[in-house]
This record gives structure tokens, sequence and C-alpha cells, in this order.
């Protein structure tokens, strides 16, 4: 430690190349910080899947619907806690593009098998109560500006009306919250009676159902047990884990970590061959220096050591900028509600895995500038200057 | 007195490209604790590399070389560099200060080769700077002063950790007249008063007479050796 | 000596002495060639994208679908009122007098991606013979064409390619009915090889469709006009629909990936600037090492200027070196790449990365600007050498 101001010193001796090196590297770890939280946002919605929730889906494909006899049917299913239906709705509101994830649901048993999302009793008994009922999540509410008591309209791009309009009219009562700061809140649900009635056509049936397991250990036995059940029938069904089922809706629309992986490889490629090449020349330029030091008898390790431990400084000062911009970045994304976004969060797995990179790109920028510092030969080193 | 370097049989030849080329075939030489010696001669005579192995900064391919009673030719590299760590200041022709480091900071460099504390360094580091008179210049860059004020600079450099044996190669050869007897007078100083044995290159004969003695090297001999009074 | 054989003869010094400065230059290289690829990489993703909905839709072809329903998925047009709507004017006959058009369904069915071994939607177009005769370049390409009436199905090439399940020859079970795959079709590379193609009737048993459809599609006696069309559905209060030329339509639709040009240009400027800090670098050592040189041509009388333009040269040299590469790199792993993905229909559209000369030149617009920065400020520097200062650098 007593060489630190020493390699502080050499580290800053020519601040527009550090300015330029720490820049570049600076770039780097936003890009990686910001991408990485992206994709873990991503995967959130992977990993906050319920262990013990199964998604049982029409087999030929899950847009494809359901009959609502099979609800009651698979109530009777053992080892099951809890069985709710969904439809997707195909909301908009007010422009077409405006889409909404909305989904029409039985309110009785939705909140069993979807508990994640809180309310307080009062909305959950105004909805309960309220048969033009909505509720919404905090983020998609922040997105529409809607608050409790608004009335809305909401467009289908599916579904008509009886009357032949597309619009449903809602009240808001309640906007939920997420258990987990990444719970998904930009979906909306209201009544499944209140859809069921009104529109025109493929009346009693289902898109979706959820259910809640005893045990995802016995989510293998239950899958079994309803798919048996359906099965040889117009409608037969398939159920998966909600995991499974969220993974490959995600997979649906390519391989995105691939996408972004690539990208954060190429911007540390990028500042590999910057900063290594820097320090190349840091380091050939104190040739002169180098040789007076071991003149003056510091070991060719503890030059060795020096040198490693600059490049090491100047990877984790600039990472640590880098990761300071990036939790600026996640804050300013979090707070844009014009655009449906995933809630960004800088997770310590991000920070320490990015620590770890900054000290592999620390050691890798500084080995063979502290090679040859190391094999530098006093004599050479002192004719040379 | 007794012997503080003994060189005996010492050899150094190098291969440059196809050819070998030799400098001392067998040089023998002793100094005595407490001396102080410069060394003269024409370029390639030697100078340069007698003084870098009585450093143990080159290796001599054959003999040995002795140094209070330890032999150091076949020591190695990390031995050697605890050894000049100990034993040895260095001053170069250049001064060969770290640029981006004040005047205390590079006299400090040696003793961070030592297990003293910050606050001992410090006051080692003044001692050394009040003893070449620039006690008042502490927290000055090199880039800040003048050649004689680097150089000694560099002397306290050398002598901070309180070696026996001080080696300056050209130590004036880039400093005006004056500069450089102030220089002399300084080493001559820290001869007497500190008894610190001192070898020294040089071309100039007039820094050679600041000297106890003198030896003069031609193709790797001794062809002269006058003592100063 | 004149300005321009002045800064030429710099320029041709800086550029013969690069090699002297080898790995700092390659390190810039390198940097502005990578941004460049990642760019172009992308756009070439979207821009295929969008080439392949852009070429799908044909200009003489009408789509009718329900109004707000967005894509064929969501719409739905029953009997009747196709029936209606194929009296309008301006429909092309054929040559017993009747009206071309084709009543479509478009169901999505589960296939397996290749690429992630996972379940992805893929359309199922119910089609008559009629609507072969709608699409350009339809050809049957492997196989035969599907019996009306049977449980035969063609495949997209598309399909063929990224899909698991569909091979020629297979059984391939959608609820209770077994379908056997018995050609292989293509359109020329348009989104309709990402289709599965059966018998419409069927299709409106399999999937409870009783005698509704989701688009009809009308050939047009003029091409791009569908007024004729449009104001006959508009003055009929039954028809609550929308109805556009099929290229509109799909051009439209090609936009969705219009993020991923956002996306793209956002990263690749972000990394450029990664890039141009690396430039300086080189520029500002390369001018260092040179500093010598430069105060020798400015003693001997050549002008600043002339410093200032080498140098700048050698800058914009490396990054265009840097982008041409990069453009390279890029063309050679991505244009032609295949891959799916979830388009706007909420099914898998098989596209083609797609580079073209335009995309080159927005990488080399990149690498030039990266070049034209990074060299400013160094060369500035070396304008303002003074010439004795220079001098004593290189003592």
């Amino acid at each position: 430690m007593k060489d630190f101001f020493l390699v502080f010193k050499n580290l800053t001796r020519k601040p527009l190349r550090l300015f330029l090196t720490m820049f570049a590297t600076f770039v780097a770890f936003l890009i990686y910080g910001t991408l990485t939280t992206f994709q873990v946002a991503i995967d959130s919605g992977v990993e906050l899947s319920a262990d013990d929730r199964l998604i049982a889906v029409n087999k030929i494909n899950f847009t494809q619907p359901l009959p609502i006899s099979y609800v009651n049917r698979v109530k009777g299913v053992e080892n099951i806690t809890g069985v709710t239906h969904l439809n997707w709705f195909g909301g908009y509101y007010q422009d077409p593009q405006n889409v909404i994830v909305m989904f029409a649901v039985d309110e009785g048993s939705f909140l069993d098998v979807y508990n994640e999302l809180i309310m307080t009793d009062e909305e959950i008994s105004n909805w309960m109560q309220n048969r033009q009922g909505l509720i919404a999540g905090e983020a998609i509410a922040a997105r529409l500006g809607w608050s409790v008591g608004d009335r809305v309209p909401v467009n289908s791009n599916i579904f008509t009306q009886s009357n032949g309009s597309s619009a449903w009219e809602f009240d808001i009562v309640g906007i939920y919250s997420g258990e987990d700061a990444q719970t998904d809140t930009n979906s909306v649900y209201f009544h499944y009676d209140y859809f069921n009635e009104t529109q025109s056509f493929g009346q009693d049936y289902i898109g979706f159902m959820g259910i809640r397991t005893a045990d995802p250990q016995l989510n293998e036995s239950v899958i079994k047990a309803v798919d048996d059940m359906f099965a040889n029938t117009p409608f037969e069904t398939e159920t998966v884990p909600e995991k499974a089922f969220n993974q490959a809706f995600i997979e649906q629309i390519g391989n995105l970590s691939l996408i972004l992986g690539s990208v954060v490889f190429a911007a540390f490629f990028i500042i590999l061959v910057i900063v290594g090449n820097s320090m190349v020349l840091a380091i050939r330029e104190r040739t002169g220096e180098i040789g007076v030091l071991k003149t003056l008898g510091f070991k060719s390790e503890r030059i060795f050591m020096m040198v490693l431990a600059e490049s090491l400084l100047l990877a984790l000062m600039s990472g640590a900028l880098g990761l300071l911009a990036t939790s600026a970045v996640v804050d300013l994304i979090n707070g844009i509600t014009a655009i449906q976004l995933p809630v960004l969060i800088l997770k310590q797995e991000i920070i320490l895995e990015a620590i770890a990179i900054m000290v592999a790109l620390g050691l890798i920028t500084g080995i063979i500038p502290a090679v040859n510092a190391l094999r530098l030969n006093i004599i050479t080193a002192l004719s040379r200057q | 007195m007794t012997a503080l370097f003994d060189l005996k049989d010492v050899a150094k030849s190098f291969v440059k490209g196809k050819e070998k080329i030799t400098i001392f075939e067998k040089l023998n030489m002793t100094i005595e604790d407490g001396d102080f010696v410069a060394i003269m001669g024409p370029s390639g005579s030697g100078k340069t590399t007698l003084l870098n192995m009585l450093g143990g900064v080159d290796q001599p391919t054959g003999g040995e070389v002795w140094f209070d009673a330890e032999r150091v030719d076949s020591l190695s590299e990390g031995q050697l560099a605890k050894w000049r760590a100990n034993n040895v200041g260095f001053i170069f022709q250049f001064y060969n200060l770290m640029p981006m480091l004040n005047a205390a900071r590079n006299v400090e460099l040696p003793l961070l080769l030592t297990k003293l504390n910050g606050k001992q360094r410090k006051k080692n580091v003044e001692t050394a700077l009040s003893l070449v008179e620039l006690a008042d210049r502490a927290k000055h860059m090199p880039n800040e002063m003048s050649g004689g004020q680097q150089q000694r600079v560099a002397i306290a450099r050398a002598i901070v950790s309180d070696p026996k044996l001080l080696l300056c190669d050209e130590p004036t050869g880039d400093l005006d007249r004056a500069t450089a007897d102030e220089i002399l007078k300084t080493l001559q100083l820290l001869n007497r008063e500190f008894n610190k044995t001192i070898v020294m290159v040089t071309h100039d004969p007039a820094a050679a007479k600041y000297a106890k003695r003198t030896i003069h090297l031609d193709k790797g001999e001794f062809v002269e050796e006058e003592l100063v009074a | 000596m004149g300005l321009f054989s002045q800064i030429w003869t710099v320029v041709v010094m800086n550029v013969r002495s690069l090699p002297q400065r080898l790995w700092m230059s390659l390190a810039a290289v390198l940097a502005v060639s990578v941004v460049v690829a990642v760019l172009l990489s992308f756009l070439a993703m979207s821009n295929g994208f969008a080439s392949t909905l852009g070429g799908t839709g044909s200009d003489s072809v009408a789509i009718v679908t329900r109004s707000g329903s967005q894509s064929e998925l969501n719409s739905v047009i029953g009997r009747d009122s196709v029936n209606i709507v194929s009296t309008a004017p301006g429909i092309a006959q054929d040559e017993n007098g009747q009206p071309i058009y084709s009543a479509e369904l478009y169901v999505v069915v589960d296939g397996i991606k290749k690429s992630s071994g996972t379940e992805v939607n893929i359309p199922m177009r119910g089609i008559s013979p009629e609507g072969f005769a709608l699409r350009d370049r339809v050809d049957v390409v492997a196989g035969r064409m599907f019996e009306p009436g049977t449980n035969e199905i063609l495949v997209g090439q598309g399909v063929i390619d990224q899909f698991a399940g569909f091979d020629l020859g297979q059984e391939v079970t959608f609820g209770k009915t077994r379908w056997s795959v018995v050609g292989v079709f293509s359109t020329g590379g348009t989104a309709f090889e990402s289709e599965l193609w059966a018998d419409a009737r069927l299709v409106q048993d399999l999937f409870n469709r009783g005698n509704s459809f989701q688009t009809m599609r009308i050939r047009l006696s003029e091409p791009g006009n569908v007024e004729g069309i449009s104001e006959l559905i508009e003055n009929d209060p039954r028809l609550i629909l929308d109805v556009d030329t099929e290229s509109d339509y799909f051009s439209s639709q090609g936009e969705a990936l219009q993020g991923i040009v956002f996306f793209g240009w956002g990263v690749s400027i972000i990394m450029g600037l990664g890039a141009l800090a690396g430039a300086l670098n080189t520029m500002y050592t390369s001018v260092a090492s040179r500093a010598g040189e430069i105060a020798t041509l400015r003693a001997i009388g050549f002008s600043n200027v002339s410093a200032f333009f080498g140098t700048l040269a050698e800058s914009v040299v490396l990054s265009i070196i840097g982008g041409v590469i990069g453009a390279l790199v890029s063309y050679t792993f991505m244009d032609g790449l295949t891959t799916a993905t979830m388009g706007p229909g909420f099914t898998q559209v098989v596209f083609t990365f797609e580079m073209s000369p335009e995309l080159f030149k927005n990488g080399i617009q990149l690498a030039l600007i990266i070049g034209l920065v990074g060299g400013f400020f160094p060369a500035w520097r070396a304008a303002r050498l003074p010439v004795v200062t220079a001098f004593r650098k290189v003592a």
C-alpha cells in the first residue's frame, strides 16, 4: 500500500490521456450496466413467475379458446388450491397504437391464484361489487393517467359489443402494486361476466386457465391429470408451469440475450483494445523511470504489481463511474411513463458482476505492460531513456 | 581502513551481432571503506560498465565481486535489488527524478523499500533534504527546479536510506562549472563527514580533483592511479 | 510550394509513417470497425424485416379487414359481408365476369423454433385456389398443391427453414385433426413464406369459424385504387370494415422493428463516443511522436495549415479503414442471416438480414465523423506546436 501514491501519480500524470481512456471504459460499463439491467428486468418476468402456478392453454396454440366448462372440471383435480380463467381482450385506449395488456377474469378466483397483486381491502370489495369495475397496475395507471374513480372507455381490437361498438365503459376501482419491485404492473383486469354478456361472438369461451397447485413438486402430476382429462376432445389442453410459459413467450421475440450480450461484448472488446494499447504505451514511455526504480532497489515483481495496480485502478475507477451513471440512467428510464418499459433495478448481482469484469479488464490490459516492466533490463532501460 | 569492495579477476564481455566484445579480461581492484574514487577514461573504456557492476545492476561474466565480505556477483536479481536498497545510493548524470513526484516524494522512494512508517519516512526525508540545503524546496516538482537543484534532490534520494556506498555516473556532466563545484563539494562533505564511500565516473578532470584518488581506465586496463592529497 | 502540395506532402509522410505507430493505429481502426459493425448489424436487421414485410404486399391487391383490428389475426368478416364487398366497383373480373377475390382465414398454431427449441406462434392461413392467384411469384417448389377439401397443408419455405415439425410428408395434429404436409411453397422471400396454407373451408371447420373469414383479398382493376371499395363500405352501415392496398397494409406493419433502428443508433453512438476517445488518444500520441517532424517541416517553411490537415487526414484515413472493415465484417456475417421474430400479427415472421448501399453509407458516415472529430483536436495541437518546443522535445 506504500506504493499506492506512486501508482496514483503514475496514473494521473497525463490527465488528457487518463480522461480519454477512462471515458472509453466508462462508456463500456454504462452500456453494460444499462443493457444488463434491461436483460434482468426482462428475465424477471420469468424469474418472478410463481413456481406453484400453471398455465393451461389450448394445445393448438394459446390464442385458441377453451370452453368455460373446463374451469369447473379442473377444480376437481387433486392437489389444486385454485383455478381461475383469463381472456385476452386486445384492449387499447384512445389510439389503436396505445395497446393495453388487458384480461377479462373471474374476479372470485383471480386474486387467489394471482396473489402477488396487492390492493387494499376496500379496493377489492369495490371491484367485487362493481360489474364494470376495472383494476389497473401502478405502471399502466401512471402511463395512461388513470386514477381510482375515473370512468374510461377502452376499445378492443378483437371484440365488438352486441350493439356494434368496440368501446367498453369501465370504472377504475383499484390500482394494484406488486409484491416485488419488478412484478409486472402493466396489466389491467376486469370482470369476465361483463365481457361475456356484452360481446358479440364466441360467448362462454375462455382464453386460458391459471392453476395454483398445493406444492410445486406436485406440478407434474397436476399437469398430467389436467391434460389427460381433456385428451381426445375438440379442445385439448396443454398445461405448463408459468415460468416455462413466460420463457417461451420471450423466446418468440428472439434471442434477446444473445443480441444484448453481443453488444456488451463488442463494447468491452473496444475498450480492451483501447485501454490495453494505452497502457502499453504509457509503460513504454516510462522505461527509463522503471530502470531507475529497479536501480534504487525496487524488485521487478514489485514494479510488476505496481503496473497491474495502475491498470486495475483505472478499470475500477472508470467502471465505478460507469455504474454510477447507469444508476442515473435507470432512474431516468424508470421515470418514463409514456411508453411501456419494464422496471429496471441495478441489482447487487449486476454490480458484483461488473466489479468482476473491472478486475478482469484491469488484469488483462495491465498484464502485457506489467510483464514488459518485469522483464525490463536496467542497463537497456537506462540507456534507452 | 578495511576493504569495502574487492574485485578478483573480473571479466566482462558481451556479444554484439556476431562479434564478441571484451571490456575487461582480468580486472583486480580494491576499494576501501571511506574511499572517494574517481574513474576516468575515454568513451568505451568501460567506466560505466564497471560502475554498473559495482552497483549490481550488471553482472560480470567472470571473476568475483566481494562487498563487505559478501560475494555479490552471484546473487539473484531479487537479492541484488535488496542489496542495492540497503547498501547503495545512485546518482545519475540526468538526475532521473520521477517527473510526477515532488522533491520530497522523490527522496522518499528508497524509504518505501524499508520498514519505516510514514512519520519516520517524513523525518528522514527532511533530514536528507536539509543536508543538501533544499528543505525549502520539498514541495517543488522536478520541472520547477534548476539542474543543480534537481541533482541535489537526487543526492538526497541517494543518501536518505543511509547506504555505505554512493555510485555517481557523471554527476556533473549536465551542469555548469559553478553548480558542478557545489555538487562535488556536497559529495566531498558526505565522504568526509558522513564516511560515505563514493565511486564517481567522470570525464571531467576538475571533478576528479575532489576525489581522494583517480583511476584511469583504458581498454579495460588501469593505466594510472594517482592519489590526491 | 502551394498550400495543397504542402498538405499533400505532409499527408503522404504521415500515412507512410503509420506502420511506426502500428499498434496504436490498429487500436483506433479496430474500435471504429466494431462500432460500425454493431450499427450496421442492427440496421441490416430492421432493414431486412421491413423489406420482407414491405415486399409482401402487392399494390394491385386490396385487403379488407374488420375496422380497428390492426392485424389479420384479430379481424373477422362474415360471409355476408364478403358477398357485399365483392360487388364493389373497381374490382378486377375474370373471363366469366366474376370478381377476383379470396376470403381467407388466419389462425395461429404451435410450432417449434429450431434455434431455441421452444413453442412459437405459426400462422396458418385458410386459403382457396383464388387466393393463390392473388399472390405474385407464388410457386410450389417441392411436393404438390393441396387437394381442396382434404386435410393437406402446404408450408412456406421460411417455416421449413426456421421451425421444426413441418417437413414434407410429415403428419401434423391440430386438435383432433391430422394433416399431412404435401408441399412447400415459395413467394420470393415475402412474409407469406412464414405461413402454413390449407383449404379455407377445412380451417373454418376445425377452428369453429362457421362461415366467417378474417380477411378478404381483392384484385384491383386499377393498381393502388381502392376508392370504389372504400366508398361502398362507408355507405353501408352493416360493414364495419377497413380497406387498404395490401402493400400499404404490410409496409405499415414492417415499421414494427423501427425501435431496433433507434436502439441500434443509440448504442452505436454511445459506443462511438468510446471509439472517439480511442481515436483521440491515438492521434494525440501520433502528434507527440511526430512533433520533431512537424517542427522540422515548419522550420523549413511549411505552414501550420499543412500540419493541421496532415494530422486530420491521418485520423480520417484510419477511421475510414475501420469503417470499411466494420461494414465488410457486418456484411459477411449478417447479410443473408435468416431468423424469425414475433411480427406485428402476433405470429412469427421469418426474415433475412439485408445490407444495402444506403446502410453502408450510414456506417461510413459514422466512421467519418469519428475520424474528423478524433483528428480535429490533435490536429489543432499539431498546428499550434511552437517550432522551438518541438525541437526540444526531440532532443
